[in-house]
């Protein structure tokens, strides 16, 4: 095997990289091959010791990679022809954060999962896909190539595809699941096309060697304009369908019918970022044109499904919709090359949104207990059936809080100093700018209150007022049950993370923030001006009345807006009948093609075989005829007139003296005629 | 040792000779019988892969002194006095293109065998004709002879139409009669261009006539002024090499199968006892793929590139064609054949983009598809013996009732799909890097047939993920009841031991696919270098 760098300077690093990432890997391994009986659910434990170890292992590498130089390794994977196809571990600050980020939300989920998942019949199962996916994503994320980042990418791909499909008997899981691959399928060809551009012109996978850390890539100047806005946009498609964009962002609100744990990790922390990681990833290829596409679509989609959020009724569909929207604003910071901020909002949002999930799974685990005992027909998932369940479960209602702050931005929260810094930042982008571009800020700006908003709904309508339960059964009481401590340990470690004190010293300041600085340009320097104090307090001077509003509206009910009929909220409840448009003219129109090219097949192509072989049999059969009438005939005619002859002469071999005499004086008498007349 | 290659073709024969001298008493040992032919077979092709050597002196294409294991022998040899001697070799020997595709094959024989053990009827004339087949197979990859070539070529014919004619569906009649004639229609043609060639062409070292396929790349062994010379002569006023290539590319485009000269495969797919669609899919299509390598390309590599766009278009036609077909089905054993239209697309797509990465690629995807078909036609076979039913909608919920079975076509059908860590990724990958690059490199194919041949990576994943949530997801229902319930049984260890080979082979080859570049990149190089 073919090093380029010397192993010994980084062995430790490169030892710890792949501690990490293969520890999963032999979680699923083992957990796989080992027989049911000598584990007997300890599977579990099992996969949770591994990530442990692995989390150990990332922020061990974390400490001695970051803000350092960049650490690449790499060995011959394969030749083709004469081109070298390498493997290898890049190992800068981008990786060497998403490491310990998804081994430690990893680790609270797996912690979780073995008691949110301990009745189930598929416990096995379930913690060798989870495990696969932890391999799947952290490869992801230290992978120095592109068609390595795409194995690898598809994979996690094909974990989520596991993991939503988990309850393969619900005929709504596995629609869900199909479609997540199929629409992750959409992205994935235009990674590859994006890859096979790149690969063309510059002959290599190496993001190193293309991009060459951290100048620009474009300087190189090796890729003709139009080919280098097609090879973004191709990329940005990629991240379009992982991080659920507009308009591949519906797989993921299906998503939600795979276990609450998965959707923490999979679908709201991890997986669906690692879109914007793949734009981090291979940032200097996206161009001025580019970047203004990437932002239109990411305020575009974080202002849609802020207003999808605001009217549905489903505790996870909300919390997906408003991970759409979160997803937009990163996106649309990479697109105002808020590159840090964007990175900072994917690592603060990975935990609020995890423990928002978490909380959201503790909910529907307690209403499906309620739903159970009292024989209720209801979805334990319905806000609408909830209400007073603060009562009950005390803990999960601070955590959520703790989240819904985070989420808001609200000052004192990890999502304060990263939210206010796209925000901020959106408006230094269009400053000087014409109208149009002043559009990006303030959409950005309404989806933030969008959101206080829709956040300040869901917490009302679950933790206020009293059980609507009451409405069906007016002796309708809680039954105080007990917070399973698997439960509430994660969701508590994943709320001091929630808050500013891990992330910045100085509660209001972004620029502070070491995970912010970990990401500046060397070039950058610090702008002060105005809009670092206005924006921040304008939000939340607005937001308060945001969330007084939603309480006033949904608890008081003393006010009584936002009608629930009106056109604005139809489109918000069907998803700006999107989904219904994609099933019923594209998906449709898909199959419907494929019905006709197979009659195409079956009556044209085929059907001109089928001719040319019945074309074949009436020539053959015409000539047949010919043979038997017209050249056997002949053939027979010959022969029958030959034996009429024979038979005529025959008339004469009688054996009587008298006709022989008689014939010969005929015979002599013809020739002496003829003679004669001659 | 220095007659390896003899012994791997004719091992089926001898064990089928054996096989009739056989009382029909011991009919039950038939089957192991073949079984033992093909492992020694598999035992024998794995060792000349494993000592199979690489370097620019083992490229082989067009240096007859660079193929390995290669034997030669005076076969026929007639003075046929003022007009020469005329001189058929028994010429057998392996290059890169071949070494894959022998080890590839008698893998997928074995297979094919364990298949078998659904035949009930006439076993002595089921397996003796199998053995044929067989041995024929594994000469056309070996023949370097083009006579030895068209023998071995033809004679796959006859026993697949008796195997399809006589051990086949309901429709097997048609279908058997349908896939002789088509076969036969390409190959009669190529007749022609042989004995065309054969006049063109002599021994630099005899100076008689040869039917030496490596002679035939050489422009300097041309006869100056004969038919196919490369200087411009005209046949029915075409240029005379063009409409060559023309007829051996129409001949072996049947055997990939080309669209539009595809609509043979379905229905002989779908008629064919599984055992015979493993060989047909696994074996039969790579026939034509490494034909139109080894005789079309090598022999006339000038044509090759100068028709390379429309050969790239037929293959993008063909997978986006395929893939729609797919679509559309509702019998499981009609998709996968459909799909193997779509998945060979790659292969000539490949090969049109005269790249090194697009025709390792198509070279992959050959061994990749080999494995694969075979296993997906070895699956539906395990559905369709158990309730003689393959219509898709028959069933749902197969996971829960047969949950082995799922784990392997959920393998099998996301392997197909081009799921990293599986063959196919790394195969259809590079087809396609290969045809995206072949614009800057030799300008051959425009972007375009790239881009819109990855859609077929996208409609591949609808139709496998459209027929796992239909049949094998939800709650069990099926239209037999429960007389279904109690006949699909799971897997059974031979069901097992002939699918875990397959899977392990694509897994591999996709997590390590030095194994296979390793081989071929020499002989790729040089083919690569006949085009310049």
């Amino acid at each position: 095997m073919e090093q380029i760098y010397t192993l010994q300077t980084h062995s430790s690093e490169i030892q710890l990289a792949l501690a990490a990432v293969l520890l999963p890997f032999a979680a699923f391994i083992i957990n796989f091959l080992l027989p049911k009986t000598v584990l007997n659910k300890g599977e579990g434990l099992f996969s949770t010791v591994c990530i442990l170890f692995s989390l150990i292992c990332s922020c061990l590498l974390f400490a001695k990679v970051w803000a350092r130089k960049p650490i690449h390794e790499q060995v011959l994977w394969f030749q083709i022809g004469t081109i070298k196809i390498y493997a290898g571990l890049l190992l800068n600050n981008l990786s060497v954060l998403m490491l310990p980020l998804v081994s430690g939300i990893a680790l609270a989920v797996h912690i979780y999962s073995v008691a949110y998942m301990h009745d189930d019949l598929m416990f096995r199962r379930y913690f060798r896909y989870l495990s696969f996916f932890c391999f799947a994503m952290m490869a992801l994320v230290v992978s120095d190539n592109l068609l390595l980042m795409y194995a690898f990418w598809e994979l996690v791909g094909f974990a989520s595809y596991l993991l939503i499909g988990f309850w393969f008997t619900r005929e709504k899981a596995v629609q869900a699941n199909k479609k997540a691959f199929i629409m992750n399928r959409i992205g994935d060809i235009g990674f590859l096309i994006g890859i096979m551009i790149l690969f063309a012109h510059f002959h290599t996978f190496d993001l190193i060697t293309l991009f060459n850390y951290p100048t620009n890539f474009s300087s190189s100047g090796n890729l003709s304009g139009t080919w280098l806005i097609v090879a973004g946009i191709c990329f940005f498609l990629g991240a379009t369908a992982k991080s659920a964009q507009f308009p591949l962002h519906t797989w993921l609100p299906d998503a939600m019918e795979g276990p609450t744990s998965v959707s923490a990790l999979i679908h709201a922390a991890t997986m669906v970022a690692a879109g914007v990681f793949l734009l981090a990833r291979v940032y200097p290829v996206f161009n001025p044109d580019v970047k203004l596409i990437i932002t239109i679509v990411g305020t575009f989609t974080a202002f849609m499904a802020a207003t999808i959020a605001l009217t549905q009724n489903d505790l996870k569909k909300i919390l997906a919709y408003s991970t759409i929207s979160q997803l937009g604003f990163m996106v649309a910071a990479m697109g105002i090359g808020a590159y840090a901020s964007s990175l900072f909002h994917l690592a603060t949002h990975a935990f609020f949104k995890c423990l928002l999930f978490l909380s959201a799974g503790v909910i529907i685990h307690e209403m499906q207990h309620i739903k159970e005992k009292l024989h209720l027909d209801i979805d334990p998932q319905n806000i609408l059936y909830m209400g007073g369940l603060r009562k009950v479960l005390p803990i999960t209602f601070i955590t959520c809080i703790i989240a819904a702050l985070a989420l808001i931005g609200f000052p004192l929260t990890s999502g304060y100093l990263s939210k206010d810094g796209i925000l901020i930042q959106a408006f230094e982008w269009a400053e000087g700018r014409s109208f149009l571009y002043q559009l990006i800020p303030i959409f950005i700006l309404i989806t933030s209150w969008l959101t206080a908003f829709y956040i300040s709904r869901l917490l009302f309508k679950v933790f206020w007022g009293e059980s609507r339960l009451k409405e069906m059964i007016p002796t309708f009481e809680y039954h105080p049950s007990k917070e399973n401590k698997l439960f509430t340990w994660p969701m508590l470690f994943l709320s001091v993370f929630c808050l500013f004190p891990f992330f910045s010293l100085n509660p209001l300041l972004y620029e502070h923030a070491w995970l912010f600085r970990g990401f500046l340009a060397a070039d950058y320097f610090e702008r002060e001006n105005i809009y670092h104090t206005i924006i921040p307090a304008a939000v939340n001077l607005i937001t308060v009345p945001v969330v007084y509003l939603a309480y006033a509206r949904y608890i008081n009910q003393n006010i009584k807006w936002f009608p629930e009929s009106g056109f604005l909220f139809r489109l918000s409840y069907n998803h700006w009948y999107i989904d219904q448009f994609y099933q019923n003219y594209i998906a449709k129109s898909v199959v419907w093609t494929g019905r006709k090219i197979y009659a195409f097949d079956l009556f044209v192509i085929d059907g001109l075989v089928n001719l040319i072989a019945k074309v074949g049999l009436i020539i053959s059969q015409i000539s047949n005829w010919l043979d038997k009438y017209i050249i056997d005939g002949a053939v027979n005619f010959i022969a029958f007139r030959i034996r009429d002859i024979g038979s005529f002469a025959r008339g004469f071999q009688t054996g009587k003296v008298q006709q022989y005499l008689l014939t010969m004086l005929i015979f002599i008498l013809s020739i002496y005629i003829f003679k004669i007349l001659i | 040792m220095d007659h390896l290659l003899t012994l791997l073709i004719f091992t089926p024969l001898l064990f089928g000779i054996v096989l009739l001298l056989l009382p029909v008493s011991l009919r039950n040992s038939f089957k192991y019988l073949a079984l033992a032919a093909t492992i020694v077979q598999l035992v024998l092709s794995g060792w000349l892969y494993f000592h199979f050597q690489t370097g620019a002196s083992f490229s082989g294409i067009n240096h007859a002194e660079q193929y390995q294991f290669a034997e030669k022998l005076s076969w026929i040899s007639l003075s046929l006095g003022s007009m020469g001697k005329m001189q058929i070799d028994y010429f057998v020997g392996v290059d890169g293109l071949s070494i894959g595709l022998l080890f590839m094959s008698s893998l997928v024989m074995v297979v094919a065998v364990l298949a078998s053990w659904e035949i009930k009827t006439n076993l002595k004339g089921f397996f003796a004709l199998f053995l044929l087949l067989d041995m024929a197979v594994i000469g056309v990859f070996c023949a370097l002879d083009f006579f030895l070539f068209y023998i071995f070529y033809e004679l796959m014919l006859l026993p697949l139409y008796f195997l399809i004619g006589m051990w086949g569906g309901v429709r097997r009649e048609y279908a058997a009669i349908k896939f002789f004639l088509y076969t036969l229609f390409g190959s009669v043609f190529m007749l022609l261009v042989m004995i065309g060639l054969y006049f063109s062409v002599t021994d630099p070292a005899t100076g008689n006539h040869t039917f030496n396929i490596i002679h035939m790349m050489n422009p300097a062994n041309y006869v100056q002024g004969s038919i196919f010379s490369t200087a411009h002569q005209t046949l029915f006023g075409f240029p005379a090499r063009s409409l060559a290539f023309v007829v051996l590319f129409i001949a072996f485009a049947i055997k990939v199968p080309v669209v539009p000269l595809h609509t043979w495969l379905p229905d002989a797919h779908v008629e064919a006892p599984t055992a015979v669609s493993i060989i047909l899919a696994g074996v039969l299509l790579k026939v034509g793929g490494y034909g139109i390598l080894r005789v079309c390309f090598s022999i006339f590599p000038e044509v090759a590139t100068a028709g390379a766009f429309w050969l790239g278009l037929l293959g993008v036609i063909s997978i986006l064609y395929g893939a729609l077909n797919a679509l559309a089905q509702t019998d499981l054993k009609r998709l996968i054949a459909y799909s193997s239209v779509s998945h060979m697309g790659f292969v000539l797509l490949g090969i049109a983009s005269q790249t090194t990465e697009g025709i390792s690629g198509a070279v992959m995807q050959m061994l990749s598809h080999g494995f694969l078909s075979a296993m997906l036609f070895f699956l539906v076979g395990i559905i369709y013996v158990r309730v003689h039913d393959r219509y898709i909608y028959n069933f749902r919920g197969l996971a829960k009732l047969m949950p082995a079975f799922t784990v392997f076509v959920m393998i099998a059908f996301f392997a197909s799909l081009g799921l990293p860590g599986f063959s196919a990724f790394i195969a259809e990958a590079f087809s396609l890097i290969g045809a995206f690059t072949s614009a800057s490199v030799n300008g051959l194919l425009p972007a375009w047939m790239a881009v819109c041949g990855s859609i077929g990576i996208l409609l591949s994943a609808a139709y496998f993920l459209w027929t796992l949530q239909r049949m094998f997801f939800g709650e069990t229902r099926l239209s037999g009841g429960e007389n279904w319930r109690a006949a699909l049984t799971d897997l059974n260890f031979r069901e097992k031991s002939a699918l875990i080979p397959l899977a392990l082979m694509a897994l591999i080859m996709g997590i390590l696919p030095s194994l296979v570049f390793d081989k071929i990149n020499d002989s790729v190089l040089a083919l690569v270098h006949l085009f310049r």
